[in-house]
């Protein structure tokens, strides 16, 4: 492989990662607080028509990166009022709200659909983000950059701030944390409302940064990848990094090879497209065998918590 | 004005049926103000969706067709779900069932007699459960959760599904267009009443319904979910394994969703092909829910949903409405009734001074 | 008996469902009720949006005389033979079905309703009251081929398929044969998306293929998603699939190949209305107007646009045909003669690929 066609594969990897890296990260928040939200593919959606929308209308992407944010906030918002307000069930109204998503998106986008976007490019300058060789490192969108950003931060908020612990007990165990006085419910509005403005700007990746275009279903099914991700990073940031890369590599690198001839036709690409899936059960037996209690899933996962017992 | 949640002696029987008829009531309403808001037909879209199906006698077939695999499948689901065990995977096993009575099919396609049928839809229902045992197997063995698994797997069947239609099982005589053959006439279900579209899948669903409901109401069986669901803990000292209840929840889960999926195939396809994933596994778990986990609730909830999806395309047909909006009074009937849940195991209470409130908690 | 009597309950039953329907404009001479189903929306900038400007082309034409129904979104299966069934309980007496996974329920609505007609398109199939059309966008390909064969810098061309079918793999071909015709120095390397619909991994995929060097690529997905990734990157270029793609990348898309299903719906209509509709099966191409080569981009030098006409002339006039022998594939075998074609009967059968495609 030369470097050249190296340096173009690692920036389709980038670019591949980072919607379901931030969609995983907001989720993985989500979770760590003991909420399962099913509806990342909705809040995707939601948040990649009003990005296009707003970008298109304003002309300024970072407009529309917020708005997003905002949109997808919004509608996790109906579903933490339902699971966490009236303690509804939370795998029936993730499903809901992946329902509501498609639906809204795909009404609200059609006067929309036939409109080209300009890509949202890298900020610095010009002779580093096109140079053949930096471009590797300055080249991307600024939703790259936050993306790691987020990664860092969500990192040391988990492991490192106290805000990061009570979330934490909050998910490892409700009644012990309601009874030291937390506000267990507080706490999961938050990471919900962080899980949906994270879903808002994975969603905006694709109108700003890899389809300029608005169609349905844009995403094309990349919420439900980063559903798997955080399991497959064990809920831990790093790994999350680690493993949407892995996935983005496994999405992209079948591109490559199948244009570079050959070698990808020893086995059937639907087996390619079954790896990740396959490869995220087999870390779960593993983590089930390690027995280590910071790589498992949060106790309280999918679990209704009633403050009213 | 405050008002603050008090918790039931008993979950209310009335809320329990009442809140579904609620939801659907308030969506036509809520949905017909909203949608004449944003500059639809409102009222047009309301009594197409909801109505035309049940008004029009020639949409009765479409509701049996539409219906029948999502009780079958929920009424799976729901004795799972009652033993708190969260099979969401019923798409995969759907799909698996579905492309093991194929197999069968495929094996067959020359030969006649009255035993093919009952052959495939027996490898259906056993291609759905072994799908199934998978996670069932992880759960127990290595306490793997498996909304996860049963999820990952769902992902995994669809590869496997485009793999056969495209390559092994593709028709020889179809021109490379990725489908299997059609399956001869001893292959595919017989229809039941002349004239229309419903096929034995039909008698099978609410056959299906009726004996999980005696099971489940009147067995020990149903009885033994149930406290496994309720009180894990007491379950044990009663003598029931826990590890017994997942593997029979998920297995009639994956069976059922399986039966479904080969009854699918064999009947309204006539054929494999890749667009045989039509999300009646995710959206069965919606009917679970809706039908309040018990069988005879789940027949009249599919044919609730059954009726949004035919009305949906009437409306497309009749009022132009656009397809999307179907998703969104779907989406909000949904809303609609898990918020309305609560009112099951809770009263709504209006608190007056703060301090009497705090005595009470 | 009994079966013929609930037959006709049901007909009846029909009737009087769509009557409330009609009620709007109930003049003496009702119009045709023409109905079309699609699989995905008008809006998708390909595919869908073609048949939509079909239809738009056949309302202008006819005017009073017609008035259609579009349902979009339609999954291939079950669901769509309600949708037939429903759209025929309505009073269409023409419905035309956009894709080659309704097929097997439009034959079957088709026998219910034997007064009505359908119009199954890219089907392989016919009934008393069911045909097929088809257009044969390989013609097209072979002039792309010639434009592409010409222009390359790095002789790398390339090719992004949805799923390997003999359409897909035929328009492979057409494109390959031509280009190497012009420049047989060039390989042209195909990657398959396996799926109709994925925005994101075709725009993966074209820059994939740009960054192996690949300056000139066709593609038979339905949206303009690679012509816009191939604008940013500043390749020489791509080509429309469906329809004029040009507002999305002015500079990238070289050429386009349109669908125009105009005439064919404004035939089929008015033979309807004239009740000389017979079963068919057709499958025009660049001679008779249903594939149209859109504008060449000025970026073109003239000596290729010259070139790409000559090509086009010559298969509307017949002195050229796509897959004129000799031609050897991929592995070195000569599949056809000298002297000899592919015909429209052995098209299907192909499941090989030219000399020169990597796949």
């Amino acid at each position: 492989m030369s470097p050249d066609l190296l340096i173009g594969l690692i920036i389709t990897l980038v670019g591949a990662s980072t919607p379901i890296l931030l969609a995983a990260l907001g989720e993985l928040v989500a979770e760590k607080s003991g909420v399962l939200n099913l509806g990342v593919e909705g809040m995707m959606l939601v948040g990649a028509v009003i990005c296009f929308a707003v970008t298109y209308n304003t002309g300024n992407p970072w407009l529309g990166i917020v708005a997003a944010a905002l949109a997808s906030t919004a509608v996790a918002m109906i579903f933490a009022v339902l699971t966490l307000g009236l303690s509804a069930n939370q795998v029936a109204t993730g499903l809901a709200l992946t329902i509501f998503g498609t639906g809204f998106s795909a009404l609200f986008g059609r006067a929309y659909t036939g409109k080209p976007l300009a890509l949202f490019k890298s900020i610095f300058p010009d002779w580093l983000a096109t140079h053949p060789v930096l471009k590797v490192l300055f080249g991307y969108s600024p939703l790259v950059y936050f993306s790691f950003a987020m990664v860092a931060l969500v990192w040391w908020f988990l492991a490192k701030t106290r805000g990061g612990l009570i979330l934490r007990a909050v998910g490892e165990s409700d009644i012990s944390a309601h009874s030291m006085g937390y506000s267990v419910i507080g706490v999961r509005y938050g990471a919900v409302a962080f899980g949906g403005a994270m879903a808002g700007i994975a969603g905006s990746c694709f109108p700003l940064m890899l389809t300029p275009q608005w169609v349905e279903g844009l995403t094309a099914g990349r919420g439900w990848i980063a559903l798997a991700l955080v399991v497959f990073g064990a809920w831990r940031p790093i790994r999350l990094l680690g493993g949407a890369y892995l996935f983005g590599l496994v999405m992209t690198i079948e591109l490559y090879a199948k244009a570079g001839g050959g070698v990808a036709h020893v086995l059937p690409s639907q087996f390619w497209a079954a790896l990740p899936y396959l490869a995220t059960i087999l870390v779960l037996v593993l983590i089930s065998l390690r027995q280590s209690s910071n790589t498992s899933a949060p106790a309280c996962l999918g679990k209704p918590f009633l403050p009213t017992n | 004005m405050q008002f603050r949640l008090e918790k039931r002696q008993e979950p209310s029987r009335f809320m329990l049926y009442a809140t579904p008829v609620a939801a659907v009531v308030l969506t036509m309403v809520l949905g017909a103000i909203i949608f004449s808001l944003i500059g639809f037909d409102g009222l047009g879209a309301v009594r197409e969706i909801f109505l035309t199906p049940l008004i029009n006698p020639l949409k009765w077939q479409d509701l049996a067709v539409k219906a029948s695999p999502l009780i079958i499948i929920a009424v799976g689901l729901s004795i799972g779900y009652r033993a708190n065990v969260w099979n969401i995977g019923a798409e995969g096993q759907y799909i698996v069932g579905g492309l093991a009575g194929t197999g069968v099919a495929l094996a067959t396609w020359e030969m006649t007699g009255w035993w093919l049928l009952p052959l495939m839809i027996i490898a259906g229902i056993a291609g759905g459960m072994a799908y199934a045992a998978v996670p069932a197997l992880l759960r127990v063995k290595f306490k793997v959760n498996e909304i996860l698994t049963t999820l990952m797997l769902t992902y995994v069947s669809v590869q496997l599904l485009n793999y056969l239609v495209l390559g092994p099982w593709i028709n020889p005589t179809g021109y490379g267009q990725a489908q299997t053959r059609l399956f001869n006439a001893d292959q595919t279900l017989p229809y039941i009443i002349p004239g229309t579209i419903v096929q034995l899948g039909t008698p099978i669903a609410l056959l299906v319904a009726l004996v999980a409901w005696v099971l489940m109401s009147k067995s020990m069986f149903g009885f033994q979910i149930r406290v496994v669901g309720l009180a894990p803990h007491a379950a044990r000292y009663g003598g029931f394994s826990e590890g017994k209840t997942i593997w029979l929840a998920l297995l009639v889960g994956g069976g059922l969703a399986g039966l479904a999926g080969v009854l699918e195939v064999a009947g309204p396809f006539g054929r494999m092909v890749p667009s045989f994933p039509t999300n009646y596994g995710f959206t069965a778990i919606i009917v679970a829910f809706l039908g309040r986990l018990n069988p005879l609730g789940i027949v009249v909830a599919g044919i609730v949903l059954a009726i949004t999806f035919v009305g949906g395309q009437v409306a497309q047909t009749t009022i132009g409405l656009p397809f999307p909006a179907v998703g969104l009074f779907q989406a909000m009937m949904l809303f609609l009734l898990l918020a309305g849940d609560i009112l099951v195991r809770y009263r709504l209470r209006r608190v007056v001074p703060l301090a009497v409130a705090e005595d009470v908690a | 008996m009994s079966m013929l009597s609930r037959r006709n309950i049901l007909k009846i039953g029909g009737a009087a469902a769509a009557l409330p329907l009609l009620g709007r404009g109930a003049y003496a001479q009702e119009p045709l009720k023409v109905g079309f189903v699609l699989i995905g929306t008008p809006d998708d900038n390909g595919w869908n949006h073609g048949h939509d400007m079909g239809r738009q082309a056949m309302e202008d034409a006819l005017g009073d005389k017609v008035t259609s129904t579009v349902v979009t979104n339609v999954a291939e299966g079950p669901d769509s033979e309600r949708v037939f069934r429903e759209l025929a309980q309505q009073g269409h007496k023409l419905i035309f079905g956009t894709s080659f996974g309704f097929g097997d329920y439009m034959l079957k609505v088709a026998k219910e309703f034997p007064d009505v007609k359908f119009e199954w398109a890219t089907g392989n199939a016919t009934a008393p009251n069911l045909s097929t059309y088809n257009a044969k966008f390989h013609e097209g390909r072979a002039v792309l081929g010639t434009i592409a064969g010409m222009m390359t810098e790095t002789n790398k061309l390339a090719y992004i398929g949805s799923i390997p079918i003999p359409e897909v793999r035929m328009g492979i071909n057409s494109f390959a044969i031509a280009a190497r015709k012009v420049n047989p120095d060039v390989s042209i390397k195909v990657v398959y998306i396996d799926s109709w619909f994925d925005p994101a991994k075709e725009a993966d995929a074209t820059r994939a293929l740009i960054d192996q060097g690949v300056d000139i690529f066709a593609s038979h997905m339905d949206g303009p998603v690679s012509l816009q990734i191939a604008e940013e990157r500043g390749i020489i270029g791509g080509f429309g699939q469906g329809a004029d793609m040009s507002a999305f990348a002015p500079k990238a898309q070289l050429t386009s190949i349109i669908d125009v299903w105009g005439p064919h719906y404004i035939e089929a209509a008015q033979q309807v209305l004239d009740g000389t509709w017979v079963e068919s099966s057709t499958w025009p191409g660049l001679k008779e107007g249903e594939v149209v080569i859109g504008p060449y981009n000025e970026k073109i030098p003239a000596d290729v646009v010259a070139a790409a006409e000559k090509v086009r002339m010559g298969i509307i006039d017949g002195s050229l045909h796509p897959f004129a022998g000799p031609i050897m594939d991929n592995a070195g075998t000569e599949r056809v003669a000298e002297g000899d074609i592919i015909d429209d009967g052995e098209f299907w059968a192909v499941d090989w690929y030219a000399a020169g495609v990597e796949a």
